[in-house]
Parts: structure tokens; sequence; C-alpha cells
């Protein structure tokens, strides 16, 4: 008889997860709270990826169409964990979804729930959902897969796009002390994409530290040699309405111009990662960990980032804190060893 | 702010060094000043910031420097630009409050009677007059057009007949012109100690000597009475 192991979450980290312990023989349920696989880039229809503009589809397209293709995985679409007990080394986990209920034992868990965008309108300074032409890097991202990347008060193409850093992370104001990772890259890829697209439309990037870490650091001298994006440094204090239906940054630019306000077609506020309701809701549930920024939190952050504080429940991807799509499908994957291990040993 | 022929302060080191240990003995110093990367939202929301040389990101980086030349530098006339808003607190993403660190460091300079703080406080000794003598601040005889340009053009009528205008207040209290109402000689009393405790007195009497004086010919003559 194979193992039984229980996937919460079918974005990155969960799909590859079920994915590899289907190809292990194991009989996988993957719980999805949406009607669809995928998760946030599928949701928000990211069209390419840092760093190297691949297709979001490659990637995600991928993993679903293998999590799809039956094997030893039972996707649960539109369901959710309504019942989560412990029973000696397993787990008996009742399941609801728009078929009903269901009710079953697991050798082991792993919780991939990932993350949510940060809100940006929680920060009033930033005007969003008050001016039309002030969006975030996810609407942008839509646009584009949409091949549709024009302001939205007029529906006309923009000709100066500000990108703004830093929106709703390392902010106390709102909470999130924290860096969310991966918002830098994903802004300095928009903007590259943008110039290379829309050649006429100049791009401004206004942050307080650019953390395009490891390799993406190429990314960012590409905006700046290959593109022409401008590189300001001043986080922006302000965006009002300006003249010819323009909105405009005010800041300072610590480093050149001191104070200034520059009047833009369209700003792309890079909002960041927070570990969303979703979080607390599934460390009840399940009695696990959560940190203090809202994320779920590992035994151990260093020795074992995929492992929760309970034995038998594992953890991948964004739930544990803000990361790249290739950092959650590594994890995905690590956390499917780990759990398929345990199940192997408590049989 | 004193400079000897060649340009160079002749304030003593250690006299600068024992203004910022003031400052950064007083119980407000480590909730106001934490950690700052230079973003410059402080400066770019800052209202000042448009009009004088003055920007709270420096204010908070030569705090954070710790070195008593460069706060010294800021003790006579930059610390005054500020508006004292808090703008810049309800907006730094560290929870900074450059407003409040100029509060402690405003202080400091009314405290020692430095030139600095009497040249700003002249402007305002009728207001501390009345505010530390009956404990209130504006009282309708001081509402005269020459003072008041920006209320516009019914205000020569305001000035006029003022006791006649009072008196249709319905509150006792109200019905008085040389006060905005008329204080308890019990509270006033209480409010002394509260000054007298609080050094005050003190700091009026560093700051303006013969104003100092005339508040406390009204003071002896309240608790006399």
């Amino acid at each position: 008889m194979s193992e039984n192991i229980l996937v919460v979450g079918g974005g990155p980290a969960g799909l590859n997860a079920a994915v590899m312990l289907s190809e292990l023989g194991v009989n996988v349920a993957l719980v999805e709270r949406d009607s669809f696989l995928g998760g946030n880039p599928k949701k928000f229809k990211y069209k390419f990826l840092f760093p190297d503009m691949q297709p979001a589809d490659n990637v995600i397209g991928e993993l679903i169409k293998k999590a799809e293709a039956g094997g030893g995985i039972k996707v649960y679409y539109s369901s959710e964990i309504s019942d989560f007990k412990e029973n000696g080394k397993k787990f008996d986990v009742t399941i609801k979804s728009a078929d009903g209920s269901e009710k079953k034992t697991f050798d082991s868990v792993i919780v991939a729930t990932g993350f949510e965008h940060f809100d940006p309108a929680r920060d009033a300074k930033y005007s969003y959902q008050l001016f039309d032409d002030v969006i975030d890097i996810k609407d942008l991202e839509r646009m584009m897969g949409e091949n549709n990347f024009v302001r939205p008060s007029n529906g006309k193409p923009p000709k100066k796009v500000a990108f703004i850093l830093c929106v709703g992370s390392r902010d106390r104001h709102v909470g999130n002390q924290y860096c969310s990772r991966v918002c830098c890259t994903v802004s300095v890829k928009q903007a590259i994409e943008m110039r290379e697209h829309f050649p006429d439309c100049e791009a401004y990037i206004f942050y307080m530290d650019i953390r395009t870490y490891g390799f993406f650091e190429d990314l960012y001298w590409q905006a700046m040699e290959e593109h022409d994006v401008q590189i300001v440094k001043g986080r922006i204090a302000e965006i009002t309405s300006g003249p010819d239906n323009t909105v405009i940054c005010k800041g300072e630019d610590t480093l050149l111009r001191g104070p200034f306000e520059i009047p833009f077609d369209m700003v792309v506020l890079a909002s960041g990662m927070e570990g969303g309701p979703q979080s607390p809701e599934i460390s009840s549930k399940l009695g696990i960990e959560l940190d203090e920024h809202g994320f779920l939190k590992p035994e151990n952050i260093t020795l074992s980032p995929f492992k929760s504080n309970k034995p038998g429940i594992f953890l991948a991807g964004a739930c544990t804190g803000p990361k790249a799509i290739s950092d959650s499908i590594t994890e995905g994957a690590a956390a499917a060893m780990n759990a398929y291990t345990y199940a192997v040993k408590n049989r | 702010m004193e400079y000897d022929e060649n340009g160079v302060s002749i304030v003593p080191s250690e006299f600068k060094k024992e203004i910022f240990e003031e400052a950064r003995k007083d119980f407000r110093y480590e909730e106001y000043v934490r950690g700052c990367l230079n973003c410059g939202v402080c400066t770019g929301g800052c209202p000042p910031h448009r009009f004088f040389d003055f920007s709270p990101r420096i204010v908070l980086q030569k705090m954070k420097s710790k070195d008593p030349e460069l706060i010294w530098t800021m003790m006579d006339e930059y610390i005054w630009a500020c508006f004292q808003c808090f703008t810049c607190a309800m907006i730094c993403p560290f929870l900074n409050s450059p407003g409040g660190i100029i509060a402690v460091l405003r202080e400091i300079a009314v405290r020692r009677g430095f030139e600095s703080a009497k040249k700003v406080l002249k402007p305002y000794s009728r207001v501390l007059l009345k505010l530390t003598a009956y404990g209130n601040q504006l009282s309708p005889d001081m509402i005269q057009p020459d003072f008041f340009p920006d209320w516009g053009p019914t205000i020569g009528y305001a000035s006029t007949d003022l006791a006649v205008k009072r008196k249709a207040i319905p509150m006792p209290t109200l019905q008085v012109t040389n006060l905005a109402w008329d204080v308890a000689p019990e509270a006033m009393k209480e409010l002394y100690e509260i000054f007298d405790e609080a050094g005050v007195f003190k700091i009026i009497e560093s700051v303006d000597p013969s104003l100092y004086e005339i508040i406390q010919d009204i003071v002896d003559d309240v608790r006399s009475s």
C-alpha cells in the first residue's frame, strides 16, 4: 500500500511537492482554495519571470499539467481543510469542497499556502485606488499579460512611468518591517520589459536600496546601461494629482536633486508580500507556529526551513516568508522529500 | 554662535559634548531616534523643507552620528526652522521622529537660555505672559487689526465695543475682555505650583528676564490675595 500525503496549496511550491511525491508513487491529496491551480502567478496572470524572462506559463503551466494529469494526485478545487486531528503519528483530515466533505487519514502533511500581495490602499500616502493611474506590480503584470498596457484613466499609452520600491515592505507604519525580497527585481524586470516594448515611454525607479540580490544584479545594470532607466535614490513621501491628468510623485532625491515633485502618466507600486489571512488560519487549524511577521514559522530557519514545529507537518514556499518562484519550487521538492521520509518511517 | 577671527567656533568642544549628552539622556531619545537608511521620505514630505534650508533627514542623521560637533551646528538656527507638524514622524518607515528630537533640542536651548531661543521667543512674550500668569493664551483685547491682518475685513468691527459684545455670551466666565475666560484665583494658584515644580518660571527667567519680572509681580499678587 502506498503512502498518503496531504498537500495544502496549489501554487509553485505545492504543485512541485505534489508532482514529486506522485513520481515516488505516493497518493497525494492536493487541496486548493481557488477553482484553479497555479497560485498567485496564475491568479494575477504573471507574464514573464525574472531573471531570464521565461514565460510564466512555461513554468507554472508545466507544473499544472503534470498535477492535473492524474497519476497519484487527486486535486480538490475550491476546497479547504475543515477539520484536522492528530492520530498517533498520522493525521485525520476532513477536506471540505463543493462536492461535500471527505474524511481521510494522511501519513504526513505539506503546507504550501503561499502569500498575499500587500494591498497598497493600506498606505494612504500612495493614493492607490484614489487615482486610476496609480497601480501596483501585480496590476502591471496582468496588464502586460493581457497585452493591454495603457493608462487606466484614459486608455492611452503612458509616456512616463515611475516605479516605487518598498511599498508595504520595510515600513513599520504598515506593520511589515521585513524586505519582500523579490519586488526590486520584479520592478526592474518590468521597467526593462516596458522599455523594450514601449521605447518612447520613460521609466524612473525610486528606491531606498535596490535589492536585486545575487545574479539578479545583472538586471539592474542592464536596466541602466541598455534601457536607459532612471534610477533615483529617495523613497516617495506622497502621491498627488497634477495638471494635465498626471500623478505627481513627491520626495527627496537624497543624492542629487534634493526635494522633487515629478509628474508621471502612471505610477507602479512595488507592493510586497504578506502572510495573508490564510497563514494564521492554517496555523491555528493545524497547531503550527506563526512568526512575528505573520508567516508560518519553521522549526529551524537555517537547518530545516521546510519543517514546522510539529513532526509530520512540513512547510514549503512563500508561506514561510517572501521568496522567488524558483525558491518556492526548490522548497516544494525539499518538503516532498521530508514528508516522504516521515511517511515511510511511520507506516 | 561665536567665532574667532578665522571663522572657527569658539564654543569649547566639552560644552558641545555636554549638550549632546543632555539630549541623549532625555527619556524620549530612544523612542525618537531609531534606524535610518537615508530614504528621504521625511524630507520629501516636510513642509518647511520647501522654504528653508532645513531637512529632518539631516537632523536625524546628525543625531545618529553621535558627533557633538555636528549636533552643535543645528542648535543655533537650524532647529527653529521646523514647524513641529510631525509629518516626518507620521511617514518615517522606521518610526523615527525628527520633529520629536528637535523638540528635545529646542527645550535644551530654552532651558539654557541660548541666544537663538531668546530671539525666537521674543515675539511670543505677550502670549507667554497670558499663558503663565493666567493660564489662557489669546484674549479678546489682543485681537487688533494691526496684529491680525489675516483675519479678514471684519477684524476692525470685531475689535470694537468688546465689553458689550462679550456680555452677549451667556456664560459669565466668558464675559471678560482681558482674558479668554475668567480664571478663578484658586485655579491660578494651582497653575503656579505646577509651573514652579516643572521649572517653567525658571526657564522664562533665563530667556526673558524682564518678562519674568512682570509675571512674578502678578504671581505674587494672586498668591497674596
